[in-house]
């Protein structure tokens, strides 16, 4: 723990949120200290009592991102240990040498560095260039499929500007052209209500992480595969079944999650998925709108600041990009966290392309990313600090 | 209970309890007998005579399950767990 101890929430302001929520909600951190005093066992392994509530508990889990996700087949929601590993998955297993690949100049590296790998060794890759705010037209992705291409890989929202994605149109061309498609649902799992239907999608993975919106632990994440898409894993090892053979189980989920599973971050996703649909995932988003609102107008009216994508609490998840005249970015991050105790990420974002797309390579934003556990008193007083900031340059 | 029915990963074992429980047919998860099948570290067992239920709980319910064993021998153990 830190110096702060219980005041530790009074005392700052987290805007981080868009790399890793914080706070998560009381019950997760309960739900996780009950999980590790009381459920003990291996899941999937022994047919002991532990073992047994353990694995109950990894159903229920599944259960959970089921409702969210609205698809009821647990057994293709797979657990990884972060989105990034579960993204690879999916690259590493659904293209091949002489493959095309189809994705968009607002990709993290947790899927461009892949497809660079691969493009290293014969498979041709297409980047879709991404309008200054981050939007893509679906025509131009359209445009660009061959008769090899085997994956389109798409972020549903942009990690940098905050963009959601035509997602469903891009989704109806892939389902029409019965293309593969992965979609990055980092910044959109937990945030907004998920608007593919996987039930419809079967060519379509979802790929998640439970730590940003979904206010699980870190170390948890995972993939929502539709019926169509066959996923080969890409780590092989004991699944607690088929145990007489030395070959990988055919049978999903077992399949692709081999190695003890990570129960007690997966308890605590499960509180934090839990907890968003209680409060309703359309009155969280209703709550980061207000946010937006509030912040983008505060912001576009203080001289010297420069806001990145859509400015429009419609288009967006709850982050948002700014520079500071011509302060630069860890300047700033700087002085918001040292003199004002607002906590927030700048720089690149592990993700050049975007940066490249809107403008801002490669000194990076400032980018702060809200969560429910935001309020309205804390935006005004983040506008407060940079006014300062900008005024004492 | 004098059936056994196995299953190809115990995440179909969990989703099966779940929907039999539910349905009110009584069921005990135990360790999967070797002598049986190697697939699964658990199975479920029941009663045989709800062969025909179970079969459709699970088609309904998008279940996969390996196989159907009448097992009287399980009898000791379900008597066992019945105290």
């Amino acid at each position: 723990m830190l110096d702060g101890k219980n005041n530790l929430k009074k005392r700052i302001i987290y805007f981080d949120n868009a790399a890793t929520s914080w706070p998560k909600p009381e019950s997760v951190i309960h739900s996780m200290k009950d999980s590790l005093e009381n459920l003990g066992g291996s899941p999937g392994r022994s047919g002991h009592i532990l073992s047994i509530n353990s694995s109950r508990m990894l159903e229920s889990v599944r259960e959970s991102l089921g409702k969210y996700f609205k698809y009821q087949d647990t057994s293709r929601i797979i657990f990884t240990k972060n989105i990034t590993e579960a993204l690879n998955n999916c690259i590493f297993s659904l293209v091949k040498p002489g493959d095309h690949v189809i994705t968009s100049s607002m990709e993290h590296n947790s899927v461009m560095r892949p497809l660079r790998y691969l493009e290293k060794r014969g498979v041709q890759l297409t980047i879709v260039k991404c309008y200054s705010d981050g939007l893509i037209d679906p025509e131009n992705i359209l445009k660009k499929i061959k008769k090899n291409t085997a994956l389109i890989a798409i972020t549903h929202a942009s990690n940098v500007t905050g963009r959601i994605m035509p997602a469903r149109e891009i989704a109806d061309i892939s389902l029409e052209k019965e293309i593969p498609i992965v979609l990055d649902c980092a910044q959109t799992a937990g945030a907004i209500e998920m608007d593919i239907d996987l039930n419809k999608y079967k060519n379509c993975i979802i790929a998640f992480t439970g730590h940003k919106n979904m206010f699980g632990p870190t170390g948890t994440g995972g993939m929502c595969i539709g019926k169509e898409i066959n996923i080969e894993p890409i780590i092989f090892g004991g699944t607690g079944s088929e145990s007489d053979k030395d070959q990988q189980p055919k049978v999903l989920p077992d399949r692709l999650e081999s190695g003890t599973i990570n129960i007690t971050g997966l308890v605590g996703l499960k509180t934090g998925i839990d907890y968003i649909l209680e409060k309703g995932i359309n009155n969280i988003r209703r709550h980061e709108i207000e946010l937006l609102k509030r912040f983008l107008s505060g912001l576009g009216q203080i001289k010297g600041s420069r806001i990145y994508g859509p400015a429009d609490p419609k288009k967006q998840v709850g982050l948002v990009s700014f520079n500071l005249n011509e302060i630069s970015p860890s300047e700033v991050g700087f002085l918001l966290d040292r003199k004002y105790s607002i906590m927030c990420r700048v720089g690149l974002h592990c993700n050049p392309n975007a940066h490249k797309t809107i403008g801002t390579f490669p000194q990076g934003t400032v980018r702060f990313g809200f969560s429910y556990f935001n309020n309205i008193e804390q935006i005004d007083l983040a506008l407060k600090a940079i006014r300062e900031i900008i005024f004492d340059k | 209970m004098d059936a056994v029915i196995t299953f190809f990963s115990s995440q179909q074992v969990f989703k099966a309890e779940k929907v039999l429980k539910n349905n009110g047919i009584s069921i005990e998860i135990i360790p999967g007998p070797r002598e049986i099948s190697p697939n699964c570290g658990v199975a479920i067992c029941f009663e045989y005579e709800n062969k025909k239920e179970l079969i459709s709980l699970f088609d309904r319910n998008n279940i996969m399950y390996e196989k159907i064993y009448y097992y009287p021998k399980i009898k000791k153990l379900s008597n066992w767990l019945d105290n």
